[in-house]
C-alpha cells in the first residue's frame, strides 16, 4: 500500500487554523525541521507523534493519517479499472495522491461517475425506442452529447492530475454542468416514455407543476364550480368592486400598484380572493405525488389559485358562449371580460368541461431568449418542455411583429396542419426609461377547427400559399430545404422516401 | 513541424475536450461548427487529419464527405467520423463513402486518440493497446 499523503493534510490543516511551522512544532513538542519533514511526507509518522500533531490540531488523527481516504481512493481505481478500456488506469498512489490534495474533487469525480454511468445506463436502455421518435431523438442526442462530454472531461481529470488550477476548475465545472444536465434530460426523457420515472426527484419545481397541469388537463372542475359560487356570491354589479371589498371584508390589504394595466391589477385581487376563499380545496389538490417538495406546492398553489381567478373573473359558460359567437377572436372576449390578452387566451385553454368543450387549443409561450414556459400539448401537437421549437413557428415570429396578433397555418412533415395564432406581450408598464420584459404567447388548434375562428380566415382554403412548413424543431425534423435550419436533423430519411434529407437535392 | 487536426463538430464542450486532447499530444488543432466551414478550411489549410461529427449543420458528414472525395486535393486526407451509439447505419453509410475509421459517442479518450495516431501514421503507444473495436 502506497504511503499516505499525511504531511499534506498537517500543512492545510495548519493553515487553516493560521499556525506557522514554529508554532505547531512547539505544540506537538517536536523541531521545527523535523515537522518540516513531516510536512513533506519525508519522514512517516504514527501513534503518540501523531495523536500529539492531532490534538494540536484541534482535529483527529484518523482523519490526518486519511483513512476515510483510502475508501475514497479505491473507488477512484474501481472506477479507473472498469473503463480500463480507457488505457488509462492510475495507480493507488496516483489515487491517494489526488485524495489526499484534493478530497472534495476526488468525491465529487466519484459522484459524478455514478451520475455519469446511471446516465449512461438509461441512454443504452432506451435507445431501441428513441430511434423513431422525434422528441426522444433530441433528447437523446442532448444525453449522447452530455455523456460524451462527462466522460471526456472525467478521464481527461483522471489522467492529468497536474492540469493548472484554472484548467481543473473549468473541466469539473463543465462536468458539473453537463452532469446536471443529463439528469434533467434523463428525467424528462423517462417522463416522455410514460414511464412515471422517479416521483421523488421530477425535476425544478417549475416542471413539476407542469407537470401536474398537464396530468389534469388543464381544467379543475371543482375549482370552476367553487368560483362559480363563489361568484354568485360577490354582490353588486360590478365584479371587481365586489371582489375588492370582500377583501375589505377579510381585513386583506388591497394594494394598488402603480404600472400595472387594470386587468392584471383585476386578476391580482382575484387571486388573492381564491388564495383566502378556495384556499381548502386548492390545499387538497396540492397533496399530489408530483409535487415533490414545499417550493413546487407553493407553485403549485399559486398556479391553482390563478385558475381559480381566471374563473372567477371569466367564467365558463358565459366566456365559451362568447368565445364561440365571437369566433375566438381572444382581442374582443379580453375586452369583453375586462382582461388581458394573455388571461384570456390561457383560460380559453382550460374549456375543457366534459359536455361544453371549447376548441381545444395547445399553449405555449417563449421570452425573447427563447426560454419556454407554460407548455400545454393536446394530441398530435406536442409542446416543447426545454430548448426550443421549431425556429419557424409563429410564437417566434411574434416578437418582429409587436403590435399585433399573428396567425400562421402549420405544416408539419407528416402532413398535420395546424392553426397557430401568437402575439407578443410586454409585463407591466415600466417607469419611463426602464424597459418591460417581452415575451410571446401562442395558442395552437387542429386546423380542423379553423372555420370556427377569426384567425382560420386568412388561411381559408388552405392551399399551398396560405401555410408554412414547419416541424417540431431542428433535431427531429426531416425537411432537407429548410432555411432556418439551426442542426442536423438526427432522423434517418423516411423509408421509402427516395433520396431522403441528407442527400442534396434529396427527399 | 507539428501535423495538423481539423475538427467539424458543433458541440461546443466536446470540441473543448477533443482540443486539450489532441494539444496535449502535440497536435496542432482547428475547429469549425460546421460542414461548408469544414470544407473551407480544408482547401485552405490542408489538415493531416479530419475529424469528422455526422451531425453538423448547413452540410451534414455524409455530403462533406462526398464532396471531399470528389474534390481531388482533398481525396486523400484521412478522415475519422464522430457517429452517435445505436446509428450503425449511419457508420456504414460513412465508411461507405470513404471515412477511414470512426469512433461513436461517448467515445474513450484513449480508443479516440489511439485511432487519430494510427490514422497519422504513428505507432500506437501502450496506452492504446487493447481499445476497444468498433
Amino acid at each position: 500500500m502506497a504511503r499516505l499523503p499525511i504531511g499534506q493534510r498537517i500543512v492545510a490543516r495548519r493553515r487553516e487554523m493560521a499556525l506557522t511551522q514554529k508554532h505547531l512544532a512547539r505544540l506537538a513538542g517536536i523541531s521545527a525541521s523535523y515537522l518540516n519533514l513531516i510536512e513533506h511526507d519525508k519522514r512517516q509518522i504514527g501513534g503518540a507523534l501523531l495523536r500529539r500533531i492531532a490534538t494540536a490540531l484541534e482535529s483527529d488523527s484518523s482523519h490526518l493519517s486519511g483513512s476515510d481516504d483510502a475508501r475514497l481512493a479505491g473507488e477512484l481505481l474501481d472506477i479507473t479499472r472498469q473503463s480500463a478500456a480507457s488505457g488509462s488506469e492510475i495507480d493507488e498512489a496516483g489515487a491517494l495522491d489526488l485524495v489526499g490534495r484534493q478530497p472534495q474533487w476526488a468525491q465529487a469525480f466519484v459522484r459524478l461517475h455514478r451520475a455519469w454511468r446511471e446516465a449512461r445506463e438509461t441512454s443504452v436502455a432506451l435507445s431501441d425506442r428513441v430511434s423513431q421518435d422525434p422528441a426522444l431523438v433530441e433528447l437523446s442526442h442532448a444525453l449522447l452529447t452530455g455523456v460524451t462530454a462527462v466522460r471526456s472531461f472525467a478521464e481527461i481529470l483522471e489522467q492529468h492530475p497536474d492540469l493548472p488550477e484554472h484548467e481543473r476548475n473549468r473541466f469539473c465545472g463543465i462536468i458539473a454542468s453537463q452532469s446536471a444536465n443529463l439528469g434533467s434530460t434523463a428525467r424528462e426523457m423517462i417522463a416522455l416514455l410514460g414511464g412515471s420515472g422517479d416521483a421523488a426527484h421530477t425535476g425544478s419545481p417549475a416542471e413539476e407543476v407542469d407537470d401536474f397541469i398537464i396530468f389534469h388537463g388543464n381544467h379543475f372542475a371543482d375549482l370552476e364550480l367553487a368560483a362559480d359560487r363563489l361568484r354568485q356570491d360577490l354582490t353588486g354589479s360590478d365584479l371587481a368592486g365586489a371582489i375588492h371589498q370582500r377583501l375589505r371584508e377579510h381585513a386583506m390589504p388591497v394594494p394598488l400598484e402603480e404600472g400595472l394595466p387594470r386587468a392584471t391589477q383585476r386578476f391580482r385581487l382575484a387571486r388573492r380572493l381564491a388564495e383566502r376563499e378556495l384556499a381548502e380545496l386548492i390545499d387538497e389538490h396540492l397533496v399530489d405525488e408530483r409535487l415533490t417538495s414545499p417550493e413546487a406546492r407553493a407553485l403549485a398553489r399559486r398556479a391553482l389559485a390563478s385558475y381559480a381567478a381566471g374563473a372567477l373573473l371569466l367564467p365558463y359558460s358565459p366566456f365559451r358562449e362568447s368565445a364561440e359567437s365571437l369566433r375566438y377572436d381572444i382581442e374582443r372576449l379580453a375586452l369583453r371580460f375586462e382582461a388581458s390578452f394573455e388571461q384570456t387566451a390561457h383560460r380559453l385553454v382550460t374549456l375543457r368541461r366534459p359536455g361544453a368543450e371549447g376548441i381545444p387549443f395547445a399553449y405555449l409561450r417563449s421570452d425573447g431568449a427563447g426560454n419556454l414556459s407554460k407548455p400545454f400539448s393536446i394530441p398530435g401537437l406536442r409542446m416543447p418542455r426545454f430548448g426550443s421549437a421549431c425556429p419557424l413557428w409563429a410564437l417566434y415570429g411574434a416578437f418582429a411583429s409587436p403590435e399585433r396578433t399573428i396567425t400562421q397555418l402549420a405544416e408539419f412533415p407528416d402532413g398535420e396542419r395546424y392553426l397557430f395564432v401568437a402575439r407578443r406581450l410586454l409585463k407591466g408598464t415600466p417607469e419611463h426609461g426602464g424597459i418591460a420584459p417581452a415575451y410571446a404567447v401562442m395558442l395552437g388548434c387542429d386546423a380542423v377547427y379553423m372555420e370556427r375562428t377569426v384567425y382560420g380566415d386568412a388561411h381559408a382554403g388552405g392551399g399551398r400559399s396560405s401555410t408554412t412548413p414547419v416541424g417540431f424543431g431542428c433535431r427531429s425534423c426531416v425537411r432537407p430545404a429548410c432555411p432556418q435550419r439551426a442542426h442536423a436533423s438526427l432522423l434517418a430519411p423516411a423509408r421509402g422516401a427516395g433520396a431522403g434529407h441528407r442527400s442534396p437535392g434529396g427527399g | 513541424m507539428a501535423q495538423t487536426v481539423l475538427i467539424a463538430e458543433d458541440e461546443s464542450f466536446i470540441v473543448e475536450s477533443l482540443t486539450f486532447l489532441l494539444t496535449h499530444a502535440g497536435y496542432q488543432v482547428a475547429a469549425v461548427d460546421d460542414g461548408a466551414a469544414a470544407l473551407e478550411q480544408m482547401a485552405r489549410a490542408r489538415p493531416d487529419l479530419f475529424i469528422l461529427d455526422i451531425m453538423i449543420p448547413t452540410m451534414n458528414g455524409f455530403d462533406v464527405l462526398r464532396k471531399m472525395r470528389a474534390t481531388p486535393e482533398l481525396a486523400g486526407l484521412p478522415v475519422l467520423a464522430l457517429t452517435a451509439k445505436g446509428q450503425e447505419e449511419d457508420r456504414r453509410r460513412m465508411l461507405d463513402l470513404g471515412a477511414d475509421d470512426f469512433v461513436t459517442k461517448p467515445f474513450s479518450n484513449a480508443d479516440l486518440m489511439a485511432r487519430v495516431a494510427r490514422l497519422l501514421g504513428h505507432p500506437p503507444t501502450d496506452s492504446a493497446v487493447g481499445t476497444s473495436g468498433p
